[in-house]
């Protein structure tokens, strides 16, 4: 995103705020007011913090340049704090002012931090339905709060959108996105686009329809919600709309889509000059895809969508009738590349498939799609004209057959921990997992006393024998530049600096200063729990901080819970539990560094 | 390494001595003129130490129809390892010779002939009269519905989106853990109606009259097939086709003596849809 871009946007934010006449400043005064009117523009103060992914176009990159790579060596921990939750810690803190607001996996605690002298300013847990604990698939994980007009907004798990006072943290409005007696939870954390506030929602292993959800930002009514799948009306797809319409009834078998998954538990990001919102969507319904014949749009899809009525503007289906599991739900992060000599306002995406698409952010066209692992072999390529993968058959799982070594796993070969962009070295600092899988489908088995039928998955390192691996992506080229390998998958989020330096942490406990330029590693701390949360950094009294959450688990750390096998299957299964018990365990911590 | 070596080779000289004493002796068994049966010393209407389950009786007429005691190898199939933490410590180990009672077509397993087929039912209150024929009837949508967990139950529910109303059991992973635990639910009105094996419940249904009991269908209603009906036979290691070989022709000439067992234990016997 370039500076020029966003002050122009600047101007469409404020018409848009000054036309719904949400002139709302509440106790901030000024500031609030300031807040108000753009949130594009705080975004550009890397002095603060002030929404999930750093800015709407996701970069996570900050202009600091206090801590750089030559005295990167001396930074230590400066304050650190329990979250008062121990599940997986998957997202980050904002920090808006003088104060810093952080949620924690469920309960969902929510904290407001005087970064003066770390006193608590207010603390928050919401009600939650408990039910929403047995029907969450991959951990109790929470991803963020948001911030817009003088309110913090929480999502809880099981569904509740919870905005709150910034000063006082008492509820100004309550709404609900989810609801656990149906399977649906919330883990995403959300996004504030002008008077909106954009909600997702979890549960593709239970049957549940995704949809992305608007509110109000005053009110918390709710202004539209646009479904994965369904007759147009539902996806909100419009009459002038680049593709198929009813594809979300008509590539589906009978009312398979009313189950059809496409949850929507990813990043959201937004492009103020374009006026579009960007995100993914999941899995398809019914994990067995033999019994989903069809596309299953708009499953696996990129929806670029106007923010004021939830209208599709184009949509991009990756992974057609998807047989691995792999959710398109990953970061959009937004960056203008330079094509055949051309700039091109571009998305790029690090899919769970194990290709980064580039595609043109105006109209969804394919620019590129290359893969960001060597070892993904599901798919050979890309097709450039169609956008469908050149699905490898031998890797395509159905009913009675084994299928050996497809990679990557079904976890991907990248997950929902966010990528970076760093405008200094123009390269995306990817964290990346490197698993591969064993499936073994619909075979007959039996527990002690029950027969069933069942796919079993085994995942185990890929090629390497490394789990995980951060890498340097350039984007004008496809390719890899550098690539540190991991032990556990790489299921933090990245964050770039102007000091050249970029951080991250590992499951295994360590946050790591590496390099931008060549991923040398300048400086690692070893931290309370295994890191799944995504670095920031900000500014308080003239110095630079970083900050990120420890706590390990989410889906990774589940998997590793269920016994991962090492290559050598043959040998026994290895306990892969008891291998990341070697290293960390469980427990929610913020820590925070500085030089 | 002395020692792998040495119990390979105690293993390799136990599969020879068996080979040796079944070949000469039609109509014997292996492991020096017992049947050796591996089975669970806990888990009713199964088996038990005292030979007091179905699996128990249905080894016992085996021993009878090849003419050789039948001698036990017992180990938890609920233990942390579960079924296949079961299969290590006996039937891989070599320890014994059969497992009387899995599913034909088991992966990974060298299996007899089935000798049965039973399935997956509904159970509820008969007094509540529900229509609940197949995992397609529109009153599981308003029940609360328990169910065994890692079973053809669940995913027939999840593909229903019924799941969100349902409570997992796991009888089949809780060593200790009773099957009628699951109708004591449905007698108190914690859940409204269970699925699960009725093999393990039948035994447990004749102190419980009040309790209706309707098989549930195999469906193909949500595009391929749902397997809710399955084949029981007896497993064995797959070097061992001359035990194999045996249990078969046991098995075609006991077929009525063995279902009369399990009839005697409550075990509903169901044909086959096709096959």
């Amino acid at each position: 995103m370039k500076r020029q871009a966003l002050a122009a946007a600047c101007a469409a934010v404020l018409f848009g705020l000054a036309a719904v006449g949400a002139a709302r400043y509440g106790p901030l005064g000024i500031a609030g007011a300031q807040q108000q009117v753009s949130l594009a523009t705080m975004s550009e103060d890397s002095g603060q913090w002030v929404m999930p992914s750093k800015d709407y176009a996701a970069t996570r990159h900050s202009s600091l340049n206090q801590i750089t790579t030559e005295n990167v060596g001396n930074m230590h921990a400066a304050w650190s704090m329990s979250t008062g939750a121990t599940r997986g810690h998957e997202g980050q803190p904002l920090v808006i002012g003088d104060t810093m607001y952080f949620e924690s996996a469920y309960p969902n605690n929510v904290f407001a931090v005087a970064l003066a002298d770390y006193h608590i300013k207010w603390q928050y847990t919401p009600k939650e339905d408990p039910f929403a604990v047995s029907v969450a698939c991959c951990d109790l994980v929470n991803r963020g709060v948001a911030y817009g007009d003088g309110k913090i907004i929480v999502n809880a798990l099981d569904g509740q959108v919870i905005a709150l006072d910034m000063h006082t943290g008492r509820p100004v409005w309550h709404a609900k996105n989810a609801d656990p007696e149906r399977g649906q939870t919330v883990t995403a954390a959300p996004l504030v686009v002008k008077n909106r506030v954009l909600v997702g929602v979890s549960g593709g292993e239970f049957g549940v329809r995704g949809y992305l959800t608007a509110f109000d930002l005053g009110t918390g009514r709710q202004v539209w919600r646009a479904y994965s799948e369904g007759p147009d009306s539902d996806t909100l797809i419009p009459a002038g709309f680049p593709g198929p319409h009813n594809a979300g009834v008509s590539t589906w078998h009978g009312d398979q889509w009313k189950v059809g998954g496409g949850t929507t538990w990813g990043w959201y990001s937004y492009d103020p000059q374009l006026d579009l919102v960007y995100y993914g969507t999941g899995n398809p319904g019914t994990w067995n895809p033999t019994q989903r014949p069809g596309d299953n749009k708009w499953s696996m899809t990129i929806f670029a969508r106007r923010p004021e009525n939830g209208m599709a503007v184009w949509a991009r289906q990756m992974t057609p009738h998807d047989e691995w599991d792999f959710d398109g739900v990953n970061e959009m992060i937004l960056v203008d590349i330079d094509m055949n000599g051309q700039k091109i306002p571009s998305l790029v995406h690090f899919d769970r498939n194990g290709f980064a698409y580039e595609v043109d952010r105006r109209n969804g066209k394919l620019l590129l799609a290359h893969k960001f692992d060597p070892s993904v072999n599901w798919a050979s390529s890309i097709d450039m004209a169609s956008g469908r993968p050149i699905v490898n058959p031998a890797m395509m799982t159905k009913a009675g057959v084994n299928v050996h070594g497809i990679c990557p796993a079904a976890m991907g070969s990248k997950d929902q921990q966010p990528a970076s962009y760093d405008p200094q070295t123009g390269y995306f600092i990817v964290p990346t997992n490197h698993n591969c899988m064993d499936y073994q489908a619909f075979s007959v088995k039996y527990k002690g006393g029950f027969p069933f039928v069942g796919a079993t998955v085994k995942m185990y390192a890929g090629p390497g024998g490394n789990r995980g691996a951060v890498i340097a992506w350039d984007p004008v080229q496809g390719k890899i530049v550098w690539s540190d390998p991991e032990r556990f998958p790489a299921w933090s989020g990245v964050l770039t600096t102007d000091g050249g330096v970029a951080f991250y942490g590992t499951m295994d406990g360590w946050f790591k200063a590496i390099d931008t330029k060549s991923g040398k590693l300048l400086w690692k701390y070893h931290v309370p729990s295994g890191i799944i949360g995504n670095p920031i950094t900000y500014m308080h009294d003239g110095k630079q901080y970083v900050a990120v959450f420890s706590g390990v688990g989410g889906w990774a750390g589940i998997g590793l819970a269920a016994g991962l096998t090492e290559p050598t299957a043959g040998l026994g299964a290895v306990n892969a539990a008891s291998d990341l018990k070697n290293y960390t365990t469980l427990g929610g911590d913020l820590t925070v560094f500085s030089l | 390494m002395h020692r792998r070596l040495t119990r390979i080779r105690a293993a390799l000289l136990g599969a020879l001595c068996a080979l040796a004493l079944a070949a000469p002796l039609p109509g014997g068994a292996a492991g020096g003129g017992a049947l050796r049966v591996c089975a669970d010393p806990n888990y009713l209407p199964y088996s038990t130490r005292d030979g007091r389950g179905f699996e128990n009786k249905v080894a016992e007429a085996m021993g009878r129809a090849l003419g050789v005691p039948v001698r036990y190898t017992w180990a938890s199939m609920r233990g942390p390892g579960g079924f296949d933490g079961f299969l290590r410590q006996t039937l891989r180990a070599g320890l014994c010779d059969v497992v009387v009672d899995v599913p034909y077509a088991s992966i990974n397993l060298s299996v007899t002939r089935p000798y049965y087929i039973s399935s997956y039912v509904f159970v509820f209150p008969r007094a509540k009269h529900y229509d609940i024929t197949s995992m397609d009837s529109p009153e599981l949508q308003n029940l609360r519905i328990g169910f065994e967990a890692d079973t053809p139950a669940e995913m027939g529910l999840k593909l229903r989106a019924l799941i969100t109303h349902a409570d997992p059991y796991e009888i089949g992973d809780e060593d200790g853990a009773s099957p009628a635990e699951i109708l004591d639910a449905v007698t108190s009105g914690k859940i409204a109606v269970a699925v699960t094996w009725e093999p393990s419940i039948g035994y447990f249904l004749r102190n419980r009259p009040n309790l209706e009991v309707v098989p549930v269908p195999n469906s193909r209603s949500q595009g391929s097939p749902e397997q809710y009906v399955f084949p029981m036979a007896m497993a064995t290691r797959p070097d061992d086709a001359a035990l194999r070989a045996k249990l078969d022709q046991a098995i075609a000439q006991h077929k009525s003596e063995l279902q009369a067992i399990l009839q005697a234990f409550g075990v509903r016997l169901y044909q086959p849809a096709s096959a």
